[in-house]
Order: C-alpha cells, then sequence, then structure tokens
C-alpha cells in the first residue's frame, strides 16, 4: 500500500509541480476572463458613426413631416428614455430572481443607459433634406451620382467640411396609401459604400415609424375612432407572462435560462477534470515506457501497483482541477450573489459521479498508454475513450431541457456516459428519482470495476511490449491471456 | 550452502517460438554467477522470469526462499538491459524515489545514502541535475546506484558492461566484486567475456532457450581443455629446425605455426608436463607454456557447434549438468 501511496505523490507532485500545469490549470481561467474583458473593451469602442444629410422624396406628401420629426434631437431624447425605460423593466424582471443590491444595480443600469447612448450617437448627427414631392428622375439620377462620389467617413472625420448627402430615401405614394389589394408598397433607399448595415437598419427603423404613424393618421376609419399610431402599438403588443411552479411547499418563481447553464457547467467542470487528469495519466504511462523507467520500476512494485498508484496519483490532479475550478465558479456566484443556485447536494454528486468517470476513462486512459510507446500510436486506440467523452456534450441539451424523459432516464443507465447524464440531471430543475440516482450509481460502480480489471490485465502485458503498436484485437487477446 | 535462486523445467513461450525451454538451474547464495549467451537467446527472458516481471508458462522457480520474486522483491536488486530513468527528475530525487520504492524507509538516512553514492561514483556535483541532462554513462551509474541503493541480498544486472568505455567497465568491475565480496548473491548477464572470466565463478550459458553450459570456471577450463602447448622458438633464425625437432618429441600429434611460434596439439594419453620438459630439453625456445581455454573461446566453439547440430545434443556433448540434473 505504501508503495502504490509513493508512486501516486510522485505521479501527482510531477503534474502538479511543473510549469506547464500551472500555466494550463490557474492561468485558463485568468485568460478567460482577461479574454471576456477584451471584448467588452472592445464592445465599448465606438461603433460607425455617420454626419450628413439624408435626401427623402416623399411622393406621398404626408410622411415629410414626421419623418423629419423622428430625425430631430428631441425625438433621439424620447427614443432614448423609452429605450431604457424598456430596458430597466426587463432587468428589474429578470433581477427578481436575482437578489442583486440597490447600488449594483444602480450600476448596471448606468452601464447600459451608456451603451444606448453610444447606439442612438451613430445616427445622432443626421439631419433630413425634404426635396419636393414632384421631384423628378433626372435629378434622382444626378443625386445617385453624387452618392456614388460621396465618401461617408470625411465629413465625420473632418468637421469643417460641408455635410455630405448620405443616403436618397424615396417614399411611393403606395407606402403610406394601400393599393387596391390592401398591400403597401416598399421604401426605396440609395446609399454610398460604405454605410454600416446598423445604420442603415437604424435609419429604416425611424423612417417606418413615421409612415405607419403617417397610414394611421390618414386612414379613415382610425381618425374616425380617434385612434393614434401609439395606442395601436401599444394594442399590440404581447403582453408579458409571470411565470410561477408551484410545489408541495409553495410556490416559487421558475428559473430562467441560468438555471440551464448550471448543469451544463456542471457537466463541463466534470469534463476538463476527467479528460485533464486522464490524458496526463496516458501522458506519464508513455513517457515510463519510452524512456524505459518501467522494467526498473517493476522490478520494485507489481503491474497492479504501479497502475494504481499512477490512477491514484492522477485522481488527485483531477479532484485539484475540480476544487480549482468549482471553488472559482462558486465564488463567482456568491460574488454575484447568485450562491442559492448551486445546490451543495449537487457538489457532493458531482464528485462521486467524478470519481466513477474517472476510474472508467482513467484506466482506459492508462491501459492504452502501456500498450503503445508513442503517443501518435495512441490516436486510433483513443476512438472509444473520445466516443464516452464526445457524447455527453451532444445530450446535454435534450437532457436538461426534460431531465426526466424517456431518453434522460434510459441513458441513465448506459455504462461509460452515465456519469455525466447523471450529473446534468441530478443539477437540473428536475432531479430524477433517489432510486434512478442509486441505480446510477451502481452501473457506474460496476463499470468502473470492470474497466479497472480489463485495464489491469492489458497494463501488466502491455508494459513491457515494444514495436508495433497494438490494435483492438491484440488488445482483447491481451486481456485473455494475462 | 542453501540456494538464492533455484529453477526447475522452466518454459516459455512467445506464441510459436520458445523463449527459454525446460531450463534447470541453480545459484548458490553468495555465489557470483555470469549468465552468457548469443543475442536472442533467451537471457533477459529468463532473468524477467526471476525478476517476476513476466510469468512463465510452465516449470518452478524459487528466489531467495520464496516461490516468486513478488514476494522478496526488496531483498533483490535489479539492472535491467533497457535501462531507464525519469528524464526530468533530478538525480538524487530519483535515487530517494527508488530507494523508498525498494522498501528503505527515507529520510535523513536514505539521503545521506545517496549523497554517498554519487560521491563513490563522481557525480556528486549532478545530484541536482536533471536525469536527461547525464551522458549515457553517467545515467548507466546512477542506475547501478538505483539498484544497490536498498543493499540487497541478490542482485541481478542484465548486460551491465554494454555502452561503457574501459575507464567505466573497470570501475564496475570493482563494484560488482566489492558488492560480492560484501556476501551478495550476484547474477549478471554479458556479452563481455573479459569481466565474466575476471569476476564469475560460475557459469551459465543458454542458446535458443536451452541451457547448453553450467559450470565454474575450473570445470570449464579443465572440460574445455586444448591439450595444446604454445612454443616461442629461441631466435627467428631456426624456426625450420626447431619445428622438424619438436615433431619428433613423443606425446606430440600435430605442430603448426602461429604468429611467435608454433601450437603443439598433445595426442589424448600424452603428459603435458612430460612433453614441456622434452621440449625444453630438445629445442632452445624463449617460451613454453600450455594454452588456457578462453571463455570466449568456449562460447564460440558452443554457438559454432550448435549451428551444425541439434542443440539436445550439444548440450548433451558438453555436459551441460553443472550441479544439477537437467531434467532430460
Amino acid at each position: 500500500m505504501m508503495r502504490v501511496l509513493q508512486i501516486a505523490w510522485r505521479e501527482f507532485s510531477s503534474t502538479v509541480l511543473t510549469k506547464g500545469f500551472i500555466i494550463g490549470v490557474l492561468l485558463t481561467p485568468v485568460i478567460m476572463v482577461v479574454a471576456i474583458g477584451g471584448i467588452a473593451l472592445t464592445r465599448n469602442l465606438k461603433g460607425p458613426q455617420v454626419t450628413g444629410k439624408l435626401a427623402l422624396v416623399d411622393r406621398t406628401g404626408v410622411a415629410a413631416p414626421g419623418i423629419v420629426d423622428r430625425f430631430s434631437p428631441e425625438a433621439a431624447a424620447a427614443e432614448k428614455a423609452k429605450a431604457q425605460e424598456a430596458i430597466t423593466q426587463a432587468m428589474d424582471k429578470s433581477m427578481e430572481q436575482i437578489p442583486i443590491d440597490p447600488t449594483q444595480k444602480a450600476m448596471a443600469k448606468g452601464m447600459i443607459g451608456n451603451e444606448v447612448d453610444k447606439a442612438l450617437a451613430k445616427i445622432g448627427r443626421l439631419s433630413v433634406t425634404v426635396l419636393p414631392d414632384d421631384t423628378d428622375d433626372a435629378a434622382i439620377q444626378t443625386l445617385k451620382d453624387v452618392l456614388g462620389r460621396t465618401d461617408i467617413h470625411a465629413a465625420t472625420k473632418d468637421p469643417s467640411l460641408p455635410e455630405p448627402t448620405v443616403g436618397l430615401i424615396i417614399v411611393p405614394r403606395e407606402a403610406v396609401f394601400a393599393s387596391e389589394d390592401g398591400g403597401y408598397a416598399e421604401i426605396q433607399s440609395f446609399w454610398p459604400e460604405k454605410v454600416d448595415f446598423e445604420i442603415r437598419e437604424r435609419i429604416h427603423r425611424r423612417i417606418g415609424d413615421a409612415i405607419v404613424d403617417a397610414r394611421v393618421l390618414t386612414d379613415p376609419k382610425f381618425a374616425a375612432a380617434g385612434l393614434k399610431a401609439e395606442d395601436i402599438r401599444r394594442l399590440l403588443e404581447r403582453p408579458t407572462a409571470a411565470d410561477k411552479v408551484v410545489t408541495q411547499t409553495g410556490e416559487k418563481k421558475t428559473a430562467g435560462p441560468l438555471q440551464m447553464m448550471i448543469p451544463a457547467a456542471f457537466m463541463a467542470l466534470l469534463l476538463i477534470a476527467v479528460m485533464s487528469s486522464g490524458q496526463m495519466l496516458l501522458t506519464t504511462t508513455i513517457e515510463e515506457k519510452s524512456s524505459r523507467v518501467m522494467e526498473v520500476l517493476l522490478s520494485a512494485v507489481s503491474p497492479l501497483q504501479l497502475m494504481l498508484g499512477k490512477i491514484t496519483g492522477q485522481l488527485c490532479v483531477g479532484l485539484l482541477i475540480l476544487v480549482i475550478y468549482s471553488g472559482m465558479g462558486i465564488a463567482a456566484l456568491i460574488v454575484f450573489s447568485m450562491g442559492h443556485l448551486v445546490d451543495p447536494f449537487a457538489i457532493v454528486y458531482m464528485i462521486l459521479f467524478f470519481l466513477i468517470a474517472y476510474f472508467i476513462i482513467g484506466s482506459m486512459f492508462a491501459a492504452i498508454g502501456s500498450a503503445v510507446t508513442e503517443l501518435r500510436e495512441a490516436q486510433t486506440l483513443m476512438t472509444p475513450v473520445m466516443l464516452v467523452v464526445m457524447t455527453p456534450w451532444l445530450l446535454w441539451l435534450p437532457i436538461s431541457r426534460a431531465p426526466n424523459s424517456m431518453l434522460s432516464q434510459i441513458l441513465s443507465f448506459v455504462p461509460g456516459i452515465n456519469p455525466f447524464v447523471m450529473v446534468i440531471r441530478l443539477t437540473s430543475s428536475e432531479p430524477p428519482p433517489l432510486w434512478q440516482t442509486l441505480t446510477a450509481i451502481a452501473v457506474g460502480l460496476a463499470t468502473a470495476a470492470a474497466c479497472a480489471w480489463i485495464s489491469a490485465k492489458i497494463f501488466r502485458v502491455g508494459v513491457l511490449m515494444y514495436g508495433k503498436p497494438p490494435n483492438l484485437r491484440t488488445l482483447i487477446k491481451w486481456v485473455r491471456m494475462a | 550452502m542453501s540456494n538464492a535462486v533455484t529453477i526447475k523445467g522452466l518454459t516459455k513461450t512467445f506464441g510459436p517460438k520458445f523463449a527459454v525451454r525446460n531450463l534447470d538451474l541453480v545459484v548458490p547464495t553468495g555465489s557470483l554467477c555470469g549468465f552468457i549467451g548469443p543475442n536472442g537467446a533467451g537471457k533477459t527472458t529468463t532473468i524477467r522470469m526471476i525478476m517476476s516481471i513476466i510469468f512463465p508458462d510452465s516449470g518452478e522457480l524459487s528466489v531467495l526462499g520464496q516461490p516468486s520474486a513478488d514476494k522478496s522483491k526488496d531483498r533483490i536488486g535489479y539492472l535491467p538491459e533497457e535501462r531507464g530513468v525519469y528524464r526530468k527528475m533530478k538525480v538524487a530525487a530519483f535515487l530517494t524515489y527508488m530507494g523508498r520504492l525498494k522498501g528503505h524507509d527515507g529520510g535523513a538516512p536514505l539521503k545521506h545514502k545517496v549523497a554517498g553514492w554519487l560521491e563513490r561514483m563522481g557525480l556528486a556535483e549532478n545530484a541536482k541535475k536533471r536525469c536527461e541532462e547525464l551522458s549515457k554513462g553517467m545515467q548507466q551509474k546512477v542506475q547501478f546506484i538505483a539498484a544497490v541503493i536498498h543493499e540487497p541480498d541478490l542482485l541481478i544486472l542484465d548486460e551491465v558492461f554494454s555502452g561503457l568505455d574501459p575507464v567505466n567497465r573497470r570501475l564496475m568491475r570493482g563494484l560488482i566484486d566489492e558488492q560480492h565480496r560484501a556476501g551478495r548473491t550476484i547474477i549478471f548477464s554479458t556479452h563481455a567475456m573479459y569481466e565474466a572470466e575476471q569476476l564469475c565463478d560460475r557459469i551459465f550459458m543458454i542458446h535458443h532457450g536451452l541451457k547448453v553450459l553450467d559450470a565454474t570456471l575450473g570445470e570449464i577450463r579443465s572440460r574445455f581443455d586444448p591439450r595444446t602447448i604454445i612454443v616461442e622458438p629461441a631466435s627467428s633464425a631456426d624456426t625450420s629446425a626447431s619445428e622438424l625437432r619438436l615433431e619428433t618429441i613423443p606425446g606430440i600429434d600435430n605442430v603448426s605455426s602461429s604468429r611467435d611460434g608454433f601450437e603443439l596439439h598433445l595426442d589424448d594419453h600424452a603428459d603435458p608436463r612430460a612433453v614441456m620438459a622434452a621440449i625444453v630439453r630438445d629445442v632452445p625456445v624463449r617460451r613454453v607454456e600450455l594454452k588456457r581455454v578462453t571463455l570466449e573461446d568456449v562460447f564460440i566453439s558452443l554457438v559454432d557447434a550448435s549451428e551444425g547440430e541439434n542443440t539436445e545434443q550439444l548440450r548433451a556433448a558438453v555436459g551441460a549438468t553443472g550441479g544439477e540434473e537437467t531434467g532430460k
């Protein structure tokens, strides 16, 4: 037993106390935070802005004033206020389930307000020049030619230049007054090169709103009923719903998408820990074989002791990764006052299923490592292991959306993948019944024991085999032989 | 005297090929045995079976009084043919780790022991270096330390002299001799016949998995006595006259020329001492010497002989029974 622990300690220390591990495991989250910060920073940069005039040909004779209004500073202010109001409401709703203190809430609102400001600033310096209703095709063509030569960025960069025309909008009569078949015509717009799609969309939204207003104003039916465009818009808004789940202990609010992310996070954590330590087990076994230190070790310990020691050492590495990452995750949740989303029991289950998954995948890696002499020879034998590892990624969504479906229940008992499936189910909003959890644990333990038994046999034969790498059939022969 | 290793009817096959066939072997406690044989003869397979690294298909084994080395690994030191160290591990740390794996309690005594051995081997300055930074010869010394650090009762060294320069060969010879004098039983396989001859008190040879020689050095010398006398004439001027006179001496059935003189083969009934006295009396000579067989001669003659005849017959011919019957 002491030897197994000595091998385990060497395996653990030689893996953990290396620059590679420290950089790989400890700095990965730091790098991720920096990367996310970097992305946030680039989002903070001002997007494309445009300065100039929009030429408007309003064939309807009624839409132009509304359109001009929509581009006035007052309209921009109103638009901003409205957007902020909508965001505030949405935030209030989503934050109901998250007890964030008022200061943080205010900060978040302030940040979102800034974002709105920036978005509006993009077209804040546009004005509308209304051309006569009957502008002829020749004049329109001249304008198009001007647009063809316009550099939209020049005026933005140099305010001393005269404001260029950056777009031509033609509103046909049928855009406001329905044709005989009841349909409306589309607006025609012409742009110089390099006008950002987001800018075009914002301009269209304002013009579109103004045209809808014009339709309501000019339609005798609405006029007779005294309805304004605002009223109709409000009427057409879909109601929001306040979901509540009724349980035996009372009502509770339904968890949002965040609740679906928790099982995914748990499963990812499990996979990262299992795969990292499994891969290292593979690498160190191959290294011992290729550096020929294996036979020296086997003169001191039996192959089984060696394998057990190595598996135990890397198990500790996996647990360390699990503790570091889950600790960071839980700390982050607590900082954002979301600690209640993680059930302490889920962590216990995760560790239990980590042990099962690790013994299944780890012993497979150890067996593969013992059978080959180089890492690239291991690739072909890795396929079955990779299948086991990839399946949970494919199944995450269907299982976390329906944790008690027939598929989820059946997969809970499929050897190899069931630890991952159970972790998703256990951390979902509808945990499985206890008997299923216990059965899954039993299936997992049996699978782990079988894998360890087979691997020990392969390991015993494989460690001293050099030369041509074995195929699956040879491995089966070794199992029978040992 | 008890036996450190006893092997009876040991057989191991790899697929259709016999690696070791019905091998019987006895290594007396405290002896220093050389294990020789051509490449692929089955030496390493036998050693690995003694070490319980691989297991025989049939046969019985006893190592240090136990039915397998598994039960007495701590009392055995092993230097495998395929040498290996943890490349990234520091030299002293590697030796401490191996010592602990071999059942040493560790702590300060083990550290001192490691430091002492490194000092003796001239590796003290390399204690903190990674194993990969050492030369091949240095690595071999480190591995030898790993094999003896726990003061084993039985030391098994597979191809211990391979890859060493003459200076280090001499050093290794001294170390093996020292371990032997300390009372350890030593088995070493080698192709270095000179070293085997210098060190061993018993030699085993296997060929094609069969034991073809098992005897003490004295037994080998008498069994393979070439019955040849080497004569170097006093001057090179009267060579032909000397040859004529030598041919007339009774008991000599053949005279052949060599670089420095002649080799005289004795007939079956001649007394070498009487013939040598007659030579000194009749022929002016600078040197008269009874030729002694070398292990290399025995090795080559056994291998050559086996190419022409059945190894079983060869084994019977050379009487490869040693102290024990082979069972066949």
